[in-house]
């Protein structure tokens, strides 16, 4: 038990005093978790609130449209800038315009002055159109529509709602439960993500996506120390001290994993960490981790437990310790593409869905993504688990086999 | 008491072939022999670290294939490479070996305290091992074979790369163990003057067999062991025994 301690310590030494070490595996994703979820923040928030900028003059004389402007902004897809009102009705057009192109504005929205006769359906214009879009040509028929589509609905209702006011002491005379005529607030549509592995109701948003990618990545990347001890150590010939030292092969190979295990638990506490306090300091969203502690372990352990055995196997296999940095870098970049670390899976079409499914990254990622964005727990992660165990065992199986043949343990 | 009989190990080719040798107890045995002739392999082979291929090896009466643990246990390997950690300091390479010699507490301090005063690095016990000259490192490399205080102690070339005065510091360390500790000390070497200088009984071997093994005073005094010069040399009877050529040439 002792023994392990000072092997632990050893290895510890050995890992802090490594600059490269330390760069790889943990400068490095910190810096990509940072890069990544401030960077892509915007691209991959186009599924949960898109911002569409509009410029905006509110004319009305009456009280609705508040409540529209509202109702709109709750949409949390648009963003309205006011602009003061122009006290000259015909001017109006012209100023906004000017403003629009001046301050490149893609659209532009004019709530009339008979705004709100419109929607109470009494007083001047209460049948002419209300609201004016003016529109940049640039702009994509998909977003005018989606511009315009929720200005008709939003409207539609404060319509309708006003209509329902105005039939207030009627409705009970008649049996109709007032609440129920007034119409919701939310959307009705439930929207779902589909993509290969399932169903969602969440995509990941940037830093959800970065950080368990970024994480298990460099969690792989423990082969970089691994390799450089425990090549040195056979090419220095402490390992042949070791073995006329009589130390045991299951202290030998404990001695290699438990350290890194250790390493890479810290790594784990440190992305999260950053992603959870760091980059919401830097303007980004913060990670949120869901509830299953219990699950949050399984898998992290099940990567670490498997990238440490490719280690071992790339570390044993190599002759020299630039063989095992290249092999190991190179594996792990081509792991990581496949695997959806640098391009999230769920906007890869079907066929690399299916290949990143042979990267053992994607299963780590996707167990992480159980857990912080899909509210999983151990049984949802449970299968990923099994997947890195066994392929950590194969592993480490191929690693003792060919040690043994060259009759180095 | 060290008995090899008819010890066999090959790689690509043979590499040991029939070696026998006997090693008395408290005696330091020098084993000289150009470049590939097997030295190393032997070593590794007392020591456990490789296999043999046949042959018969007892330590003590222990029988190395059936009692390696035991025999393991009362020895000590200090590897022809600088075998530590170059990241770590003297110090932690020490306190690191100590503990996988199960050695804890009050014990580990006694014995690493030991290593530091016979390599002679008090003053540099806390630096790292990496900005050490090559005579500090040869001296760490020897102190942390002397951690477990071995009853044998094997010596790959323990004196390769170091000046005139490392190198004499560590021969005069190797008699000392050799003169208070009773270890049974097997030291290999080309140096000639090294092995004249410290071993009791000397062998040489060559091509994977002992061409020549004997009482350090028996060798000297043998009529072919005489230079130009009329000195006694082992450099001479060496020369003579394993002819001139270049033995890394194949
Ligand atoms: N692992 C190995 N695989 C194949 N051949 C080996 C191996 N180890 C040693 N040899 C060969 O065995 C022979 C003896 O090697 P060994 O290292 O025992 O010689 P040595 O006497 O220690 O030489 P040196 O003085 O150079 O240290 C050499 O020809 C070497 O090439
Ligand atoms: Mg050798």
């Amino acid at each position: 038990m002792i023994k392990i301690l000072y092997i632990l310590k050893k290895e510890f030494l050995l890992i802090i005093r490594d600059i490269h070490a330390i760069t790889v595996l943990f400068i490095m994703p910190a810096v990509f978790i940072m890069i990544m979820s401030l960077a892509m923040r915007d691209l991959f928030e186009l599924h949960g609130a898109v911002s569409i900028d509009v410029l905006a003059v509110n004319q009305d004389a009456g009280k609705k449209s508040e409540a529209f402007l509202k109702a709109m902004d709750a949409l949390r897809t648009f963003r309205f800038h006011l602009i003061e009102k122009e006290a000259a009705a015909d001017k109006v057009a012209d100023k906004i315009k000017e403003q629009m192109l001046a301050r490149d504005y893609k659209f532009a929205l004019i709530i009339k002055e008979n705004f709100s006769a419109f929607v109470e359906k009494n007083g001047k214009g209460k049948d002419e159109k209300p609201l004016e879009l003016l529109v940049n040509p640039a702009v994509n028929v998909q977003t005018q529509l989606v511009l315009k589509s929720a200005l008709d609905g939003k409207l539609a209702k404060l319509t309708w709602d006003a209509f329902i006011d105005r039939m207030g002491s009627l409705l009970p005379l008649a049996g109709i439960d007032r609440e129920k005529m007034t119409a919701a607030e939310e959307s009705l549509v439930e929207v779902h993500y589909v993509y290969k592995e399932g169903r969602y109701s969440k995509i990941p948003s940037a830093v959800q996506q970065s950080v368990p990618a970024w994480l298990v990545f460099s969690m792989f990347f423990i082969v970089i120390p691994i390799s450089n001890t425990f090549i040195s150590e056979r090419e220095q010939g402490t390992l042949m001290r070791l073995k006329s030292m009589n130390v045991s092969r299951f202290c030998l190979i404990m001695g290699k994993m438990a350290p890194y295990l250790l390493i890479n638990a810290i790594q784990v506490i440190i992305m999260i960490a950053m992603g959870v306090y760091i980059v919401p300091l830097c303007g980004g969203t913060a990670l949120t981790l869901g509830d299953s502690m219990g699950g949050l372990i399984l898998i992290a352990a099940s990567v670490s437990f498997s990238a440490i055995s490719m280690a071992l196997l790339i570390a044993s296999a190599a002759r020299t310790t630039e063989q095992a940095t290249t092999v190991g870098g190179v594996l792990n970049l081509i792991f990581g593409a496949l695997g959806g670390i640098m391009v999230p899976k769920f906007v890869m079409p079907g066929f690399m869905q299916d290949l990143a499914n042979m990267s053992p990254m994607s299963w780590g990622l996707e167990g992480f993504l159980d857990i912080f964005l899909r509210n999983g727990n151990v049984s949802d992660v449970l299968p990923k688990s099994l997947y890195l165990f066994i392929f950590g065992v194969v592993m480490l199986t191929l690693t003792v086999i060919l040690l043994r043949r060259r009759g180095e343990i | 008491m060290i008995e090899i009989n008819h010890l066999y190990k090959s790689y690509d080719k043979p590499v040991l072939k029939d070696v026998s040798l006997s090693v008395r107890r408290g005696s330091i045995l020098g084993l000289l022999g150009p470049n590939g002739a097997g030295k190393t392999t032997l070593i590794s082979i007392l020591t456990g670290v490789i296999r043999k291929e046949s042959g018969c090896i007892t330590v003590d009466g222990l029988d190395l294939d059936r009692e390696l643990k035991a025999i393991q246990l009362k020895c000590s390997y200090v590897p022809q490479a600088l075998a530590f950690y170059r990241l770590l300091t003297a110090f932690e390479n020490l306190e690191y070996f100590g503990a996988l010699w199960g050695l804890k507490g009050k014990k580990l301090k006694e014995r690493m305290e030991f290593c530091i005063d016979i390599g002679s690095m008090q003053r540099f016990a806390k630096k790292r091992v990496d900005k050490f000259s090559g005579g500090m490192k040869r001296r760490l490399n020897l102190a942390i074979g002397l951690l477990n205080d071995p009853e044998i102690l094997y010596l790959d070339e323990p004196t390769v790369g170091v000046d005139t005065q490392s190198r004499n510091y560590i021969l005069e360390t190797i008699r000392k163990i050799n003169r208070e500790r009773k270890t049974t000390i097997i030291y290999t070497s080309h140096y000639m003057d090294e092995i004249e200088q410290v071993s009791d009984d000397i062998a040489i071997i060559d091509e994977g067999k002992i061409i020549l093994h004997g009482d350090k005073q028996a060798i000297l005094t043998r009529d072919d062991a005489v230079n130009n010069f009329g000195h006694r040399t082992l450099e001479k009877l060496f020369l003579k025994l394993t002819d001139v050529r270049l033995r890394d040439e194949g």
